[in-house]
């Protein structure tokens, strides 16, 4: 039993990562339609920036986190004024191959930069609750860290304030009317560049958000990006590529599935156990749990 | 303006290429070289890369040492480092590269046995000589000619594990296996299961990991529900690192285990205060070396500011080995493909005790695969956030 509570804990929490990444994939692919391959990398500096800001500048932890959101956004937002909005009257298929080349640019710039070896964030600038001796003690053993307690609250905290940003304010609005009909929300007055730019932003924060996480958890390398990225990819399939609720139900479901699927079935085969459960849900339901299979994205 | 400089691109490439092809055609080398070329192929980026730190500075050590003395029959002795990245994907690669280019004779490398299983195909259809100061697997060394290490091989070493478990740890009754899916990982793993299962260890659990991944909470989970005194992790040292810290926080208190993989400074730096008391077996330690170990180890702090690991002492051999072979057989006169085989032919004829290379890691000698099987294996602990030798080693297997 003691053993079942904690493998739900261990996936609630790396799903509430993957719906953190992957709600940034989803974002972007809503409104145009682009595969990010590039948003791992972005999770990945998120890490990185937090990281340097604490140990370099000796910021505190709790300002660290949010300044790294707002650089990371920036970095996002330079990324589609560089790479992805002079492509936008392209084929897909140009944007998709930038995509990739931004991804292989930017994991081997962090490479350059903060060299391959694996890094931590070192416990002595971290607020004492997350030293992961403190703990709530569970029934039969099981231990569930506060770190894993504030991941989880701080990923739902995040999908609650993004979920009501798209659906009730002017911003909000403005890209659901872009995912509908750009051209049309062209007309109508909306200027589709910033609400693209404003999308990248945001995903891009909430990305460098599950950075830190993992971070805090695990360690920080060049490469994070890929593994997590695959995953949280998967997730946004999974729930329907475009659909932002879905993104978020698909990173946890995913998240279970590899924890239990490691744990129950076969250690050897985790991620592919994954996999097969969002083959199966794309078999029957081609568009995702969410996704429309007629008329357009939202 | 193009025109003309991509004129002058072609007439370069042709030319370039005509040497080569004249190269091959009359097997001859156009004038003796003033300089020998050695590969040293490992992983200088990717989870293994503080091993391939290691590696090329004990490479840089030997060239550095041979070079002041003179060179090799006074020529210069120069080092090609190739990074394989710990994948062997990459390998393949960097192995076509060094196989193609004649100025190289011999290959010091790879580090990961997946790494120099990829490589011995095409190292072998080349003909040319990899020697590796890493890669345990046992069938490394298998079905080629070309291919030779200086340490020893996992069945020995995971026998080693579980007999030095069985009988000078006593306490541990139960052990579970963590190992990482690749040809290391799983092949140490066979040789530690099949030995425990024969001397009568409890084998609990055997879970598997991903060395892309990072997070190893679930199958933490599950063999935390095992309750097993030991956990032997078959792995390399960023994994083991994180293992073990996750471990502790999953609330394991099992004595972990550790192989060679493990066996850096970067272990300790992961892990924290998780890496206390975890041992570990290694092919080579300066706590239990000659009077030449200290010398070279001392020459080594003074070079890089570091003290060497294993990894670095091993290559220091490796690369004396081929430095030695060249010495001994190298001919300006004669073809690329026949100097490098008479480097072969060379380590080939180090087959007893009385031919063998005497160098700072001990005596290396082949058998007839080109394995080394006369290297002792040392136990190692951590303590105070230190590698030092363990108490008690084991000298003899049954």
């Amino acid at each position: 039993m003691a053993q079942f509570l904690e493998q739900i804990i261990n996936g609630l929490v790396l799903g509430g990562i993957y719906a953190l990444i992957a709600v940034g994939y989803t974002m972007v692919y809503g409104i145009i339609q682009l595969i990010n391959f590039a948003h791992g990398e972005i999770f990945m500096f998120g890490a990185y920036i937090a990281l340097m800001l604490v140990t370099v500048f000796g910021i505190p932890f709790w300002v660290a986190l949010p300044l790294s959101m707002v650089l990371c956004g920036m970095l996002g937002m330079l990324m589609d004024l560089v790479a992805y909005r002079p492509l936008r009257n392209a084929p897909r298929l140009s944007a998709l191959i930038t995509a990739i080349g931004m991804s292989l640019a930017l994991q081997n710039l962090a490479r350059m930069i903060w060299s391959a070896r694996p890094r931590q964030f070192p416990a002595e600038v971290l607020p004492t609750i997350f030293l992961s001796q403190n703990a709530i003690s569970l029934p039969g053993g099981a231990s569930l860290p506060y770190r894993d307690v504030f991941i989880i609250l701080l990923a739902l905290i995040l999908m609650v304030a993004l979920n009501r940003l798209i659906y009730l304010t002017k911003i909000g609005k403005a890209m659901r009317a872009c995912a509908q009909n750009p051209v049309a929300a062209n007309l109508m007055g909306i200027k589709t560049n910033r609400v693209i730019a404003i999308t990248f932003i945001i995903g891009s924060a909430l990305g460098a958000v599950a950075g830190v996480m993992v971070g805090l958890r695990e360690v920080v390398t060049p490469t994070m990006g890929y593994y997590k990225g695959v995953a949280a990819f998967a997730a946004a399939v999974l729930g329907g590529i475009g659909n932002i609720t879905g993104a978020m139900l698909g990173g946890i479901i995913i998240g279970l599935a590899e924890v239990f699927g490691a744990g129950y079935i076969s250690s050897g085969y985790r991620l592919a156990i994954a996999y097969i459960i969002m083959i199966a849900v794309i078999v029957i339901r081609p568009s995702g749990l969410f996704g429309r299979s007629t008329g357009h994205r939202a | 303006m193009r025109n003309w400089l991509v004129g002058l691109l072609i007439v370069g490439l042709v030319s370039f290429l005509g040497c080569q092809a004249q190269d091959r055609s009359t097997g001859q080398t156009q004038r003796a070289p003033r300089e020998l070329k050695v590969a040293v192929a490992a992983p200088f980026t990717g989870n293994a890369a503080a091993f391939g730190e290691m590696i090329r500075r004990g490479a840089e050590l030997r060239a550095k040492e041979i070079n002041d003395a003179g060179g090799i029959n006074g020529m210069k002795f120069t080092l090609v480092f190739e990074d394989d990245a710990g994948k062997d994907a990459e390998a393949s690669l960097v192995a076509e590269r060094i196989a193609n280019n004649l100025q190289i004779l011999a290959v010091v490398g790879h580090f990961n046995s997946s790494c120099s299983l990829a490589g011995k195909p095409i190292y072998q259809r080349a003909g040319i000589v990899e020697l590796s100061p890493g890669s345990t697997n046992v069938t490394v060394c298998e079905g080629s000619d070309w291919t030779f290490r200086n340490l020893y091989r996992d069945d020995f070493q995971g026998k080693f594990i579980a007999q030095y478990i069985d009988k000078i740890l006593t306490d541990l009754q139960s052990v579970a296996v963590f190992f990482d899916n690749d040809d290391y990982g799983r092949g140490l793993r066979n040789a530690f299961v099949e030995e425990a299962e024969k001397i009568g260890l409890d084998l609990v659990a055997s879970e598997a990991y991903d060395r892309d991944n990072t997070d190893f909470k679930a199958q933490l989970t599950s063999i935390k529900a095992k309750n097993p005194d030991a956990v032997f992790i078959s792995g390399l040292y960023t994994e083991a690192g994180l293992i073990a810290k996750q471990a502790r926080e999953a609330g394991i208190t099992s004595q972990f285990f550790g192989a060679d993989g493990v066996d850096s400074p970067d272990f300790l730096t992961i892990a924290g205060e998780a890496a206390e008391g975890t041992y570990l077996t290694t092919p080579f330690t300066f706590g239990a070396a000659g009077e030449d170990a200290l010398q070279m180890a001392a020459n080594f702090e003074n070079l890089h500011g570091v003290a060497p690991d294993t990894w670095a002492a091993l290559t220091y051999d490796a690369v004396g080995m081929i430095a030695d072979a060249l010495e001994k057989t190298y001919n300006s006169e004669a073809a690329v493909a026949d100097n490098r085989k008479a480097i072969r032919d060379h380590l080939a004829s180090l087959d007893t005790p009385e031919e063998g290379y005497k160098g700072v890691t001990g005596l290396t000698y082949f058998d007839i695969n080109g394995d080394t099987v006369n290297k002792p294996a040392y136990v190692k602990i951590v303590k105070a956030g230190q590698f030092v030798a363990a108490d008690q080693q084991l000298l003899e297997l049954n």
